[in-house]
């Protein structure tokens, strides 16, 4: 640069000399005029161009001398300062016009500089390459990236450079197509002939009348990005899977309702639809659905609602939820959740829930829930009436407001163990209803599964424990009346007898006598009346004195053909006028028993038999000694008048009798069977009869062999 | 054989003259040295009178049958007391023994059930004495 400036420097003084030299000589030496000044102009536009602005000086300096050497001619004229004017005039001219340029010149130098920096630290690699794909530029970052230097690469062909060698002129293609290309993603070899993931964005680089000089390259290794798509897409892969295997549908729809992707479960439930828009195959529709959630979700928020599907009458729980994918491209996920069983439950439940609602309500029993052993916190129609609250008075009640004082704390203590689930179910105690009226209640306190309260049914038994107490009190009436019955009647037998006495005993005191004929037969019938007569008795006294429960076995070893024998004999007189025939078959066999009563029982029958045996009858005795079930089976058969059927059951009854018209057969009270059955009871035996009308019954009994 | 002599006790006139009646028939046997119509009387007339045997109702006004046999029986532990009552429950039977009647007859009866009473009562009045001696 100096030796540049000296240089100009000496030529534009050389130039100014000989100018200043040709003025002197033409003026001074030769007295002409002549215009040699054009030769002024020499240095002027030097310096102008050279020195800009500084010309303006050697303008003046010129024109100083032009001026000097013309005023001793006497040639000072206009002329001459005319010519000077210009000489400036035109050194300024020149001048500004030299600064413009050289102000531009600066510019474009620093700019290129910039650009120079900048394409030199640029951490993107940046190659510039011609139109025919030779390397022009190479900056810093291209070395590294690539591994090849600056002066290995430029004037060679950019071919080498991609994995796919006709990837360069591609390239070229789309840049001089689009005039640019941003994020091409490609891959290049390095020098190693690696290959490298890299994404390149290139501009047209034209001259300075538009015409396409080459590109501008510049690529950035994205190798770590394309590893972590990878990475991303084998994680999206992965979660494909997971969807794969849920049991719940899901599908992914894009922005514009393009379903990306389905599962197996929704494929098998809707068909396969992947790549089809989501509302015309599921829906039928031109248009989105009202119900769609996608422009929700694709704003980014996640939505769950509850879908019933018409077409196959289900009910879904959808989770809808954005999903962006490595572009940033959003989609929606969503999530069939198919809860129509749940629902169905839900309603049965519901139903189940209204049912028992209405039979709680409209239970006949008062109903309350209690809450925590305190609070009433429900109660149905029946309570109210019981309680004379309304509902809203009585829910939120504490329920010991409607128990009396006295009973409080036994109330308590049974709520209280029915939780622990010990007390049994009933509590009897005195209700307080709203105007203060007590009322018997029957409690049941069920504990509720699961929550701390319980159920508590009532039932109002205040009638019915006045009834109870008025029963009661009959009852007690009647059990003093009956006691007054039997002391009467144990007098009355006893008066009944007092008077037998005589009779009796001057009879008998009269057989001695010496009677008629017909006198005996008198006597006789005086002897069987009174004889019947105390039998009556007698046996009224003995049913009265079971019912009393006086009655107690003697028990000693009683051998039963003794016992029929005796029974036999006793009764002969009224077999023998009646002219029956008596049978027996009794085994040796001896039992345990009250020998008095086994007689009593066989005279009963026997002479039961007998009176409702016709004359000539035959009356059988049969006892059984059965070993195996260690009892005897007594039968009495007659071929009397028999016993209707439907009297049969009834027969053993006290004061039963089968007839009860005045025409009956008289002579019996109906009393001997009814001794005949308590006697064989307290036995432990059992008696019973069969019979067929006019043919004849049978009567059994069974009597144990040992008590 | 001397002839026992008998203490009727009996508030029933129709009664005490039956007894007396049917004992009568016995002339040999038994003869009724007295009566009473109450249990006290009867313990009264005992004394004074010694009997064999007493008869005795049960039912009396006064003093009851039982009440007289134990002050009879307290006066002399060796009495022979038959019972002749229309009541005749085991219990009742049971009383009238425990409180040391030998022999009960239940009414209605007749003249031979009362002289094979007696003489029951007789017998066993003999075996106690047999056995004592």
């Amino acid at each position: 640069m100096i030796k540049g400036l000296n240089y100009r420097f000496f030529i534009l003084l050389s130039t100014v000399l000989a100018c200043t030299i040709l003025a002197f000589f033409v003026g001074f030496i030769k007295n002409e005029t002549i215009v040699y000044t054009h030769s002024f102009y020499a240095p002027i536009l030097l310096a102008g161009v050279w020195y800009r602005k500084k010309a303006i000086y050697i303008a003046l300096f010129l024109s100083i001398i032009y001026i000097l050497v013309t005023y001793p001619l006497a040639h000072l004229s206009i002329d001459v300062f005319a010519r000077s004017a210009i000489f400036v005039a035109v050194a300024y001219v020149i001048g500004l016009v030299s600064e413009e340029r050289a102000k531009g010149e600066e510019k474009l130098k620093e700019t290129k500089d910039y650009l120079d920096n900048i394409i030199t630290s640029s951490v993107d690699a940046i190659a510039v390459v011609d139109m025919d794909g030779i390397v022009r530029s190479w900056n810093k970052a291209a070395e590294d990236y690539m591994g090849y230097t600056e002066a290995e690469v430029i004037g060679t062909s950019n071919k080498k450079f991609f994995a796919d060698p006709e990837e360069g002129e591609k390239i070229m293609r789309i840049v001089q197509r689009d005039g640019g290309l941003k994020n091409y993603r490609t891959t290049v070899l390095n020098k190693d002939k690696k290959p490298v993931h890299t994404s390149m964005s290139a501009a047209l680089l034209r001259d300075k009348n538009g015409v396409p000089i080459g590109t501008v390259r510049m690529s950035r290794d994205i190798t770590k990005e394309v590893e972590l798509e990878e990475k991303i897409k084998e994680e999206r892969d992965n979660l494909n899977l997971i969807l794969e295997s849920m049991d719940d549908g899901v599908y992914i729809v894009s922005k514009d309702y393009k379903v990306e992707f389905m599962n197996k479960v929704l494929i098998d439930t809707l068909g396969y639809h992947v790549g089809d828009i989501c509302y015309k195959v599921f829906h039928n529709r031109d248009d989105s659905c009202p119900l769609c959630k996608n422009a929700e979700v694709m704003k980014g928020k996640t939505v769950r609602w509850e879908w019933d599907s018409r077409r196959n009458n289900k009910t879904y729980d959808l989770f809808e939820t954005p999903l962006k994918d490595i572009k940033g491209t959003m989609s929606k996920l969503t999530i069939f959740r198919d809860i129509s069983e749940r629902k169905r439950m839900e309603n049965e439940l519901r139903d189940a829930e209204e049912r028992y609602r209405v039979i709680f309500e409209h239970a006949l029993t008062a109903l309350c829930v209690i809450e925590h052993g305190e609070v009433v916190s429900l109660a149905n129609k029946e309570f109210e009436t019981l309680s004379g609250y309304s509902r809203e008075e009585i829910e939120g009640k504490k329920w010991i407001d409607f128990i009396a004082d006295e009973d409080m704390d036994r109330v308590q203590n049974y709520c209280e163990e029915r939780r622990k689930g010990e007390a049994p179910a009933c509590c009897e105690f005195k209700f307080v209803s709203s105007n203060g009226e007590i009322k018997q209640v029957n409690a049941w306190i069920e504990p509720i599964p699961g929550a701390n309260r319980c159920i508590a049914s009532l039932l109002d038994i205040t009638e019915l424990k006045r009834k109870e107490d008025e029963l009661r009190e009959t009852c007690e009436k009647l059990t003093e009346l009956d006691k007054m019955k039997r002391e009467f009647l144990n007098v009355a037998y006893h008066e009944m007898r007092s008077p037998l006495a005589p009779i009796v005993g001057y009879a008998s005191m009269l057989e001695r006598c010496e009677l008629s004929g017909k006198g005996k037969k008198y006597l006789y019938i005086i002897e069987q009346s009174a004889r019947e007569l105390e039998k009556m008795i007698n046996r009224m006294l003995e049913l009265a004195r079971i019912d009393s429960k006086k009655i107690e076995l003697s028990l000693e070893g009683v051998y039963i053909p003794e016992v029929v024998a005796e029974v036999v004999k006793g009764i002969e007189p009224e077999t023998k006028e009646k002219k029956q025939v008596i049978s027996t078959v009794v085994p040796g066999v001896k039992i345990q028993a009250d020998k008095q009563k086994v007689g009593a029982i066989f005279y009963n029958l026997i002479s039961n038999a007998i009176k409702y045996t016709e004359e000539g009858g035959k009356i059988d005795i049969m006892v059984v000694d059965r070993e195996r079930e260690g009892d005897i089976r007594v039968c009495i058969a007659d071929t009397g008048i028999g016993i209707p059927e439907e009297h049969l059951p009834k027969i053993f009854e006290r004061f039963y009798m089968v007839d009860t018209s005045l025409t009956r057969k008289s002579g019996s009270l109906g009393l001997g069977l009814s001794i005949v059955k308590e006697y064989v009871k307290l036995h432990g035996g059992k008696v019973w009869a069969t019979s067929e009308f006019g043919k004849g019954s049978k009567f059994f009994f069974i009597m144990p062999k040992r008590q | 054989m001397q002839k026992k002599r008998i203490l009727v006790v009996e508030d029933a006139a129709y009664m005490r003259d039956m007894l007396s009646e049917m004992l009568e028939q016995a002339e040999r046997s038994y003869e009724v040295v007295g009566f009473a119509v109450n249990g006290k009387e009867a313990v009264e007339k005992y004394k004074e009178l010694k009997p064999d045997i007493v008869t005795m109702d049960l039912v009396m006004e006064v003093m009851d049958g039982i009440q007289a046999i134990r002050g009879i029986k307290k006066d002399d532990p060796n009495a022979l007391i038959i019972v002749i009552s229309a009541l005749g429950t085991p219990e009742q039977k049971k009383a009238a023994l425990d409180a040391g009647a030998g022999e009960y007859l239940w009414k209605p009866f007749t003249i031979k059930n009362l002289f094979d009473a007696l003489e029951k009562l007789l017998g066993k009045r003999k075996d106690e004495r047999g056995s004592a001696t």
